[in-house]
């Protein structure tokens, strides 16, 4: 038994590490409409800053906080620069772009960081609990809990303050949103620059569990954010983290009991996942959008 | 309409007009030899690159002090973004269009599978593989113009299993293992190591280099109570098996293997999972690594570094590929010295087949590169290494690791 | 469509039939293959775009019917002896099949969901090939170079009465655009056809198709199954070019490029999307071609394609259509 409830809990742990970059592609399409392809390289660049500024010489948290400021500002950026361009187009050219975006961050990434392995400072605790022969570490304890207070703030965010509120009605209907006041172009690049932020977050949390990172850190960690997004609901910050956890623990219990599984996790998982969307089109949290002929 | 621009586009692109076919083997003159290969540059493998690169810097300097036999060494090494497919198109481009004399070097086991039958049809020579899969070894006889360079991964394994045998013979052992090619070979040959003992293997858990993490894996592995953990792993996974064993607070005995071993992963595990779970830690090695402190005033070492200064300054030196990369390339400037004035594709391939190179300055001291008609192994030996004082210390003495 | 814009066309077409036939005796033997290649990648664009270009409905997920068709080729080849000509249906038919099989349920999610779980798809793909190694030959995949059926080996040479002398590069670059042409025409016929207006209803307003009488379901199910098709019948054309298949010639990056090949050349186009295909061929060339410096030739490659999707959003055939559409639409450019 204790076996078994060590890959729920490794598995929770996996899902926390989907959870954080799956809320930022969660942002990021609630604001803006948009599959960010790049979501990932954005935060594994975020986190060779981070990285950078702790190999400089700064305090750990002052690193940390500077690196949010500086993706934000990289996100607003980005947006401004590219992706507000293209934004009147079909949505493969935008999808392309993102996708250039990709390709273009990774190889900066190893260009200018080598592409050697680097490790970065675990911000928790790295203690272990024993609880009856079951291992529970407090950095994934932590991953969980900064992901569950992130989908705090984006709820208080979104349905709570005024520029939340224009940010989805931006994403919503950016015509009306235009004639009632709203700047609708500032409010997609405000879009960009909060994932950024949240990419960031990821990048930096992740980063540790994975004992080094280099330019390929979140290339793997991205197919299973989306998986998840997907699977709570593209628009639902706390499907994000349900769907990530879901499929953290299924992907363990399947690989790990039935032999068949062992070598497919991916796949099942992505069958999994089909099977749900079949019976709720949006993912377990999503809301269905009415579309007006 | 629409069509003529894209026909427009067509033929702008296509000017290249078919080149004469010379009667001697291509890519080789009086003053020039040209060679190719495919690496990694972009794409999930990237960090592979340095094997090209190092190769390169060392024929740079080869060819600042005279090259051989007044021959330049040009070496053309292409982007196959670590697919197979890319690699069949990039074969190609190097033997049809830039009519290279050689494949040199080549990374990845598919990779060099998917060209093994062209190049052999075509008879251009296959050199010093990067793949220490048997097969390019073994087959010599159906693919004479390929050879491997690497301790075959079916050696590999079975040092480890004679080691276990010697030192723990009746200790449960588990696996952690890549699912291709290269991690059931490794598999193979330390099941064939194990035999009559092969029960003492209790647990096999296999990742694809596609996960994020392998805790589950490790997970599984410790609740067998086995007390020796192989790992079969490239380096990242490496770090994140041993990264999660710790964090259960496994502490079994840990094999890695050669791919990876490097000291810098190691240091890399030692600092963020706990110094004690790879202290004794047992691999096989048989190129220097630029961290070994005992080869700070190596020769050989002293070369490479100077290499790297020269051609290659902005390499991380402490980088085991580059080492790796020119111990090959320096085989191949040996073979070519060994092919007679005048090289031909023939008799650069008879070279390789009867080498013995004892002062490879980029090896273990000892390892001998001996090749001869009936052994196209080049690089068959090794030395156990043994994890301690955050450093690689020889266990023992050159052992073979012959398949 | 008027007289005169059909026979400039069919003028066109021929056009193009004529320079694809005339190539090979302009270029080297190793562009041949080169161009066989993009005809191989200018057919999975073109199927890509049936579904996309057609229904709006974005696949990431393409290469796993290419793979399907690359399979079912070598397999056929390799432990069946069958020639490789025939089995090149066959893959299409059988991706086409799968094509089917998927897009049936998968088409009930809307758009984004539809888009990643194609991408799942293509994720799992070669680790699915890799379990079943029996059969697929595991990461090492099959070699069909000393398959019997194999036709256009390196020892494949025809001296031609003018005295060209066709190589096996010749062979298969001839092999890959006939079926491109072939299935070139059959997408224009579709384009033309009152199932690709159906289509084209769906994309545009799929509510207002619907009301009008377009079977949704089917209608998207028969895109998915033709565009299957074709990347089976490219992948099947893929093994037979490469000699071989592998579970690592199928990476996710794989269906990401077809989909840029479309954007590139011009979704809802046709024979623009050809230099959809050259792109994915010649720029990752050309990117190392200026440098070698690790991660270089990714942050070329990446930044051309985007400095060409703002230059160019609709893509190469976005640019034709301007250039020779009517100087109304120039003045009042419709969206």
């Amino acid at each position: 038994m204790a076996d078994v409830l060590q890959q729920v809990v490794s598995g929770i742990a996996s899902g926390g590490v989907y959870a954080l970059l799956a809320l930022a592609l969660v942002l990021i399409y609630r604001s803006t409409g948009v599959v960010n392809f790049a979501q990932g390289e954005m935060a594994m660049f975020s986190t060779f800053v981070c990285w950078e500024l702790l190999d400089r010489g700064l305090p750990y948290w002052v690193a940390f906080f500077l690196t949010l400021a500086i993706s934000f500002v990289g996100g607003v950026l980005i947006e401004r620069l590219v992706i507000h361009t293209v934004s009147r187009s079909q949505a493969l050219t935008v999808v392309t772009v993102t996708i250039g975006l990709l390709i273009l961050l990774n190889g900066a990434a190893a260009w200018i960081w080598k592409g050697e392995q680097r490790t970065l400072e675990n911000p928790f605790p790295s203690d272990t609990f024993d609880v009856g022969g079951v291992v529970i570490a407090a950095q994934d304890l932590g991953i969980i809990g900064v992901s569950l207070a992130i989908v705090l703030v984006l709820w208080a965010f979104f349905q709570r303050t005024r520029v939340g509120l224009a940010l989805r009605a931006a994403a919503l209907n950016p015509a009306s949103s235009r004639l009632h006041g709203v700047r609708v172009s500032w409010m997609l690049a405000l879009g960009w620059g909060l994932a950024a932020v949240l990419g960031a977050v990821a990048g930096i949390l992740v980063a540790p569990t994975q004992g080094s990172f280099d330019q390929n850190l979140m290339l793997p960690v991205l197919i299973f954010a989306f998986a998840a997004a997907v699977l709570g609901g593209l628009d639902s910050p706390i499907g994000a983290v349900v769907g990530g956890v879901v499929l953290g623990v299924v992907l363990n219990l399947v690989g790990a009991y039935i032999d068949f599984f062992a070598d497919l996790r991916l796949p099942a998982a992505l069958l999994l996942i089909l099977g749900i969307l079949l019976l709720r089109p949006n993912g377990l949290f999503g809301r269905s959008v009415v579309k007006r002929v | 309409m629409r069509v003529l621009g894209v026909l427009a586009l067509a033929l702008a692109l296509s000017t290249g007009a078919a080149s004469a076919r010379p009667s001697a083997d291509p890519g080789i003159s009086a003053s020039e030899i040209v060679i190719g290969g495919t690496v990694p540059l972009s794409g999930i493998a990237a960090s592979y690159a340095s094997v090209g690169r190092g190769a390169e810097a060392y024929f740079k300097y080869v060819n600042a002090r005279g090259g051989v036999n007044r021959r330049k060494i040009t070496y053309k090494y292409v982007d196959d973004q670590y697919n197979p497919a890319q690699t069949v198109q990039a074969v190609r481009q190097l033997v049809q269009q830039d009519r290279v004399f050689a494949i040199f070097n080549s990374l990845g086991t598919e990779h060099n599978l998917s060209v093994r039958s062209f190049l052999n049809a075509t008879k251009v020579p296959q050199l010093f593989v990067g793949s220490g899969a048997t097969t390019f070894g073994r087959d010599y006889k159906r693919y004479p113009y390929t050879i491997g360079f690497l301790p075959s991964y079916i050696g590999e394994g079975k040092v480890y299993a004679r080691q276990i045998l010697k030192t723990k013979p009746n200790a449960k052992i588990a696996v952690l293992v890549q699912n291709d090619d290269y991690g059931k070979d490794l598999l193979a040959g330390f099941k064939a190591g194990l035999g009559a003992k092969r029960k003492n293997l209790v647990a096999e858990q296999s990742y694809d280099a596609l996960s994020t993490d392998v805790s589950s894996q490790i997970a599984r592995l410790r609740s067998s109570r086995a007390t020796v953990l192989l790992l079969i792993t490239t380096p990242p996974f490496a770090i994140r098996g041993l990264v999660a064993a710790n964090r259960l607070g496994w502490r079994p005995q840990v094999y890695v293997n050669q791919v990876g071993s490097a000291t810098n992963i190691m240091r890399i595990i030692s600092a963020t999972a706990n110094p004690r779970i790879i202290e004794g830690a047992i691999t096989l090695i048989s190129i220097k690594d630029p961290l070994m402190p005992r080869f700070k005033n190596d020769a050989g070492m002293k070369l490479y570094r100077t290499i790297m200064r020269q051609q290659l300054p902005r390499g991380d030196v402490n980088d085991g590929f580059h080492v790796y990369s020119m111990a090959v390339a320096y085989t191949f400037v040996e073979a070519l010295k060994k092919a007679g004035r005048s090289p031909t594709r023939a008799s650069l391939v008879r070279a390789v087949a009867n080498l013995n190179l004892r002062n490879n300055p980029f090896l273990l001291p000892g390892v001998v590169v001996k090749t001869s008609s009936t052994d196209h192994f080049p690089l068959d030996q090794g030395q156990l290494q043994r994890w301690s004082k955050n450093q690689w210390n020889p266990l023992g003495k050159i052992v073979s690791a012959k398949p | 469509m008027t007289a005169f814009r059909y026979a400039l066309r069919v003028f066109g077409f021929v056009l193009f039939v004529a320079i694809v036939v005339y190539l090979p005796f302009r270029i080297s033997d190793f562009r041949a293959s080169e161009f066989a290649l993009i005809g191989i990648y200018f057919i999975a664009i073109l199927g890509l775009n049936v579904l996309t270009g057609y229904t709006g409905v974005i696949s990431l997920g393409h290469g796993a019917f290419m793979a399907l068709g690359a399979y079912t080729t070598a397999i056929l080849v390799a432990d069946h002896g069958m020639r490789d000509l025939w089995t090149i249906p066959l893959a299409g038919l059988l991706a086409a099949a799968a094509g089917a099989a998927f897009g049936l349920p998968a088409l009930r999610l809307s758009g984004p969901y539809l888009a990643l779980t194609t991408f799942g798809v293509a994720v799992a793909t070669p680790i699915v090939i890799k379990k079943f190694d029996g059969l697929t030959g595991g990461s090492g995949g099959i070699n069909l170079f000393e398959a019997e059926g194999i036709t256009g080996l390196p020892e494949f040479i025809v001296t031609l009465p003018g005295g060209k002398v066709l190589s096996f590069n010749d062979w298969l670059y001839y092999l890959a655009w006939t079926i491109a042409l072939v299935l070139f025409a059959v997408a224009w016929a579709i384009h033309h056809s009152h199932f690709g207006r159906s289509l084209r209803a769906i994309r545009d307003n799929e509510i207002a198709a619907a009301a009008s009488g377009v079977w949704l379901a089917s209608h998207k199910t028969l895109a998915f199954s033709i565009s299957a098709f074709y990347a089976g019948v490219a992948g099947s054309l893929l093994a037979i070019w490469a000699f071989s298949v592998q579970p690592g010639a199928f990476p996710v990056d794989r269906s990401i490029a077809l989909l840029v090949g479309l954007a590139v050349g011009g979704l809802g186009s046709l024979a623009p999307l050809a230099a959809g295909a050259a792109f994915l061929v010649f720029l990752p060339q050309l990117a190392q071609g200026i440098s070698k410096a690790p991660g270089v030739p990714a942050v070329i490659y990446g930044a051309v394609l985007i400095a060409l999707m703002i230059v160019l959003p609709m893509g190469v055939g976005g640019l034709l259509r301007w250039i020779t559409g009517p100087l109304t639409s120039r003045l009042y450019p419709r969206s």
